[in-house]
């Protein structure tokens, strides 16, 4: 026995900012659904204006709300898988105050009008570099902390973890190189055609390793745990995690179809993004058969509940992605409402739900005390779904429309519409995704009172570090 | 060794890791970007090629500020229905003075690449200020401040054509030094419509697919 | 025994699901019964119903005119969705017959095309709305009674199936991400099928 403790505030703090910036962020993306059917409640300001709040939407989920729930749920198990404290936790709380600062500030700059314009990098150069290097800090904390552990073999958790700290600070550094003009304004060191091949390798791969890798340690960690189950089977993931890092890094291309980039660079991105498939559906494989031997858990657990249903929306996405990359299908999908129905199929469904499912079995956890209702968990499981679900019909049947109603001819060969009626007859579909947020977001807010509810007045419970079985032990 | 005691060996040690994840994930990015980079046809101007002037570059940077990147796609694909809707598809040694690129992602409005000469600086003065008194159904925002902002103060523009300078784009001495007097008395609004009035009017070939 | 699925049983699984699930947890068809008694008959409404709006009024996808096709090739379009469907409703059950077995519920196959064929009814029914060939009028009769057929779903596993609920919901939830999969594919063979110049012509 040791008599060291883990450090869960950090955790536990990082856990409140995620769900701060998700309902800041779920709310902008509401607002601005919103301007698409009400295009005067800009109200004339600048900073209300589409243009600046959709990166603002964008950049707070992934950055605000993805990152810091990455961030506690990596602090949190890696403690737990390697069976020693934080390295450096002065660093990670330096790590937790530097990124919400980050945010915060990011978010006002992009809402001045201070952007690159290339997605999900859309932050200028003083807050790249910041970025550059807290995320830094972030990997000196994690593997530090790898480095220090009791047990021999690393965690499959702390492999997926490791990947997206890795692979995000070398996208992040070389689509961000650029000559700084001001402050506020820079020009990238790539011009035209090069500069999209970088900018999507680099926007693909943020997914593919941020909003995919990072959240599939959630799952390998979270899952197990849950379920008090290993994980199904180890030979597949070890197959699985490799393929999916070698193979996801080709797919960026498959945004650029029928553009001005060489074919060949279209061609392989398209055969990539079809292999990798593949190691996608092995890692949800792995995970519904882990959980199917555990259903007898979901009676007193609403959490797993959100787990099991992120698995079915991350087999949708997975499949969707690589379909879209299908050249004849991307002709109709490109450029359309259909792509940001299949990134929502990915965020609300995939991303989401995974950490709501997290978040509500790790408070708990962490302040010793029972979830403050089950009742509310499972009202906004019902939200979720039905959320989702609205968002992706009307997206489906908004971008097939407008796939089709584009590229019309009639038999003398003439465009069949015109591009201003096509646009105007979207706004019922723009209706109904309001709708879907709108009920996506309340159950975002009932979580929040939840789990306000659960943590109130409490620290983080302080947990000793485990004594190590000799069986896996460092010697 | 089989593979899973290579791997018993790679799970063990960080360092292996952190080496093994670093080599598997860049072999892709390698094996794309380092061609594209080097490629000489996507990064050499030619007859199609347009160095934005002094205004043009303002007013491009102000379509960046304002997100117009975020609804308009700059791309018109070799497709039959876009050629015909826009105009001659897009070809890489257009872009070859864009940093970035603003080629989109999304079409929440019409493609924007072959824009320039379609419209009258009145008409895009009106459009800009209320789009719905000149297409009822829009769903496109206002810009007002544009037409009260004065163009001088987007930006140090001499500070941007150095650093472009840098970058290889061929301004002379006098473009730099005359930077400040071509924006001078412009408003915002004036400039970005003298990025408009240009896009996509360099190219110099047919206007067939 | 499996007499006790007939019309009026489909009827009631309508507006009295539970009593119907409970009915049939009892019973042991055989799938070509089902099929061919009950399955095919609510599998040919909505082609029905397609071909008969879309040759007399056009579909209508969103903007002013209408896509008008020649007789033929909407023939071919409908003959198309029946077997679509017709597939859709075998390989769900199949597939829902081999989850089955990893969520600890076992039955015959006949008993799975019968639930599946029960969830899928308010469906197959509500494709009414195909008679006026609008997308919106079709999407906005759709959601709402896709959410009462996913409400079966949940509700029928586990009776049918005479699984704890907690199990069945997992079965479930896997059912609901092979459907989205396969209603995605769906999406994406007709955008291949259409490029590559089936149904209203394109400028590609």
């Amino acid at each position: 026995m040791s008599d060291q403790t883990y450090h869960d505030n950090i955790a536990l703090r990082l856990i409140q900012f995620a769900v701060i910036w998700a309902i800041a962020a779920m709310a902008a993306g509401v607002y601005i659904a919103a301007e698409l059917v009400w295009p005067t409640i800009d109200f004339g300001q600048f900073w209300l204006s589409f243009g600046r709040l959709r990166p603002l939407h964008t950049n707070g989920i992934i950055f605000g709300f993805g990152v810091s729930a990455l961030m506690a749920t990596a602090f949190y198990s890696v403690q737990r898988t390697c069976h020693t404290p934080l390295f450096m936790p002065k660093l990670a709380w330096f790590c937790c105050y530097a990124w919400q600062l980050i945010v915060l500030t990011g978010g006002l700059s992009l809402l001045a009008g201070l952007t690159t314009s290339k997605e999900y990098a859309e932050l200028e150069w003083p807050w790249d570099i910041a970025i550059a290097l807290v995320w830094v800090c972030f990997g000196i904390v994690f593997f530090g902390t790898i480095a220090q552990r009791k047990i021999k073999p690393i965690y499959i958790s702390n492999w997926f973890y490791g990947a997206l700290i890795i692979v995000i600070a070398m996208l992040h550094i070389i689509n961000n190189l650029a000559i700084p003009v001001t402050i506020g304004k820079s020009y990238s060191l790539y011009a035209g055609a090069q500069d999209a091949v970088v900018q999507w390798w680099y926007g693909h791969n943020a997914v593919g390793f941020l909003l995919t890798g990072g959240f599939l340690g959630m799952l390998y960690y979270f899952l197990p745990k849950h379920a008090e189950r290993p994980i199904w089977s180890y030979r597949l993931s070890v197959v699985a995690f490799w393929a999916f890092v070698y193979s996801y890094i080709w797919a960026g291309p498959h945004h650029l179809h029928y553009n001005s980039v060489p074919e060949w660079v279209q061609t392989l991105g398209m055969g990539m993004s079809i292999i990798l498939l593949a190691p996608s559906w092995a890692t949800m494989i792995n995970g519904i058969m882990t959980v199917s031997t555990a259903w007898e858990k979901l009676r007193s657990d609403p959490a797993l509940k959100f787990i099991v249903l992120s698995l079915a929306f991350y087999g949708l996405a997975t499949f969707e992605g690589p379909m879209m990359a299908i050249r004849s299908v991307n002709i109709v999908s490109h450029f359309t409402d259909w792509t940001i129905g299949h990134v929502h199929s990915g965020a609300l469904g995939w991303n989401a739900m995974i950490t709501y499912g997290t978040f509500y079995f790790m408070v708990p956890k962490l302040v010793g005390r029972e979830l403050y209702s089950k009742k509310l968990a499972n009202v906004h499981f019902a939200l979720a779904l039905a959320g989702t679900m609205l968002y992706i019909i009307a997206m489906w049947a908004a971008g097939v429309s407008q796939g089709l109603l584009w590229l019309s001819v009639d038999q003398l060969g003439e465009l069949s519409f015109s591009f201003k009626d096509i646009m105007a007859s979207m706004t019922p579909y723009y209706l109904l995704r309001l709708v879907a947020g709108l009920i996506f977001l309340a159950g975002t807010i009932l979580m929040a009172y939840n789990l306000f509810m659960t943590m109130k007045g409490k620290e983080a419970a302080r947990v000793t570090v485990p004594a190590v079985n000799p069986a896996y032990g460092m010697n | 060794m089989d593979g899973l005691s290579l791997h018993k060996k790679i799970e063990e040690n960080t360092g292996l890791l952190i080496f093994g994840i670093l080599f598997v994930s860049a072999i892709g990015g390698l094996v794309q970007l380092l061609p594209v980079l080097n490629q000489d046809s996507l990064d050499t101007a030619t007859v199609n090629s347009h160095l934005y002037s002094a205004v043009e570059l303002t007013g491009r940077d102000i379509y960046i500020r304002e997100g117009c990147h975020v609804c308009h796609s700059q791309q018109v694909r070799p497709l039959i229905a876009e050629v015909e809707r826009y105009g001659p598809y897009s070809r890489a040694d257009e872009f070859v003075y864009d940093r970035p690129f603003l080629w989109g992602s999304k079409r929440t409005g019409p493609d924007l690449h072959r824009l320039g000469g379609k419209f009258s600086d009145d008409w895009h003065r009106i459009h800009l200020l209320n789009p719905r008194s000149v297409v009822p159904n829009s769903i496109m925002p206002a810009y007002p401040w544009l037409a009260e902002r004065e163009a001088s103060e987007t930006g140090n523009i001499t500070a941007k054509l150095s650093a472009l300078t840098v970058l290889g784009h061929p301004y002379t001495e006098e473009d730099i030094a005359g930077a400040d007097a071509a924006l001078e008395g412009m408003t915002e609004m004036d400039a970005l419509i003298a990025y408009l009035q240009m896009l996509g009017t360099s190219y110099q070939g047919e206007s067939e697919l | 025994m499996s007499s006790t699925i007939n019309l009026s049983f489909l009827l009631k699984s309508l507006y009295q699901p539970v009593e119907a699930f409970e009915a049939l947890a009892k019973a042991d068809p055989s799938p070509g019964r089902v099929f061919f008694r009950y399955s095919l008959w609510l599998l040919a409404l909505p082609p029905l119903f397609a071909l008969i709006g879309a040759a007399n009024f056009g579909w209508r996808i969103g903007a002013e005119d209408p896509l008008m096709m020649e007789t033929n090739s909407l023939l071919v379009v409908s003959v198309g969705y029946f077997i679509v469907l017709s597939f859709g409703l075998f390989s769900t059950a199949i597939i829902s017959r081999w989850m089955a077995a990893t969520y600890g519920a076992s039955a015959s196959l006949g008993k799975h095309v019968a639930l599946i064929t029960i969830v899928g009814a308010p469906l197959a029914i509500a494709s009414i709305a195909h008679l006026f060939p609008d997308v919106l009028v079709n999407v906005l009769v759709m959601i709402p009674t896709m959410i009462w057929s996913m409400y079966l779903l949940y509700k029928g596993i586990p009776i049918v199936l005479d699984t704890p609920p907690e199990r069945g919901m997992l079965m479930a939830s896997s059912l609901v991400g092979w459907l989205l999969v396969a209603a995605v594919s769906l999406l994406g063979i007709s955008m291949g099928l259409w490029t590559m110049g089936l149904g209203p012509s394109l400028g590609v």
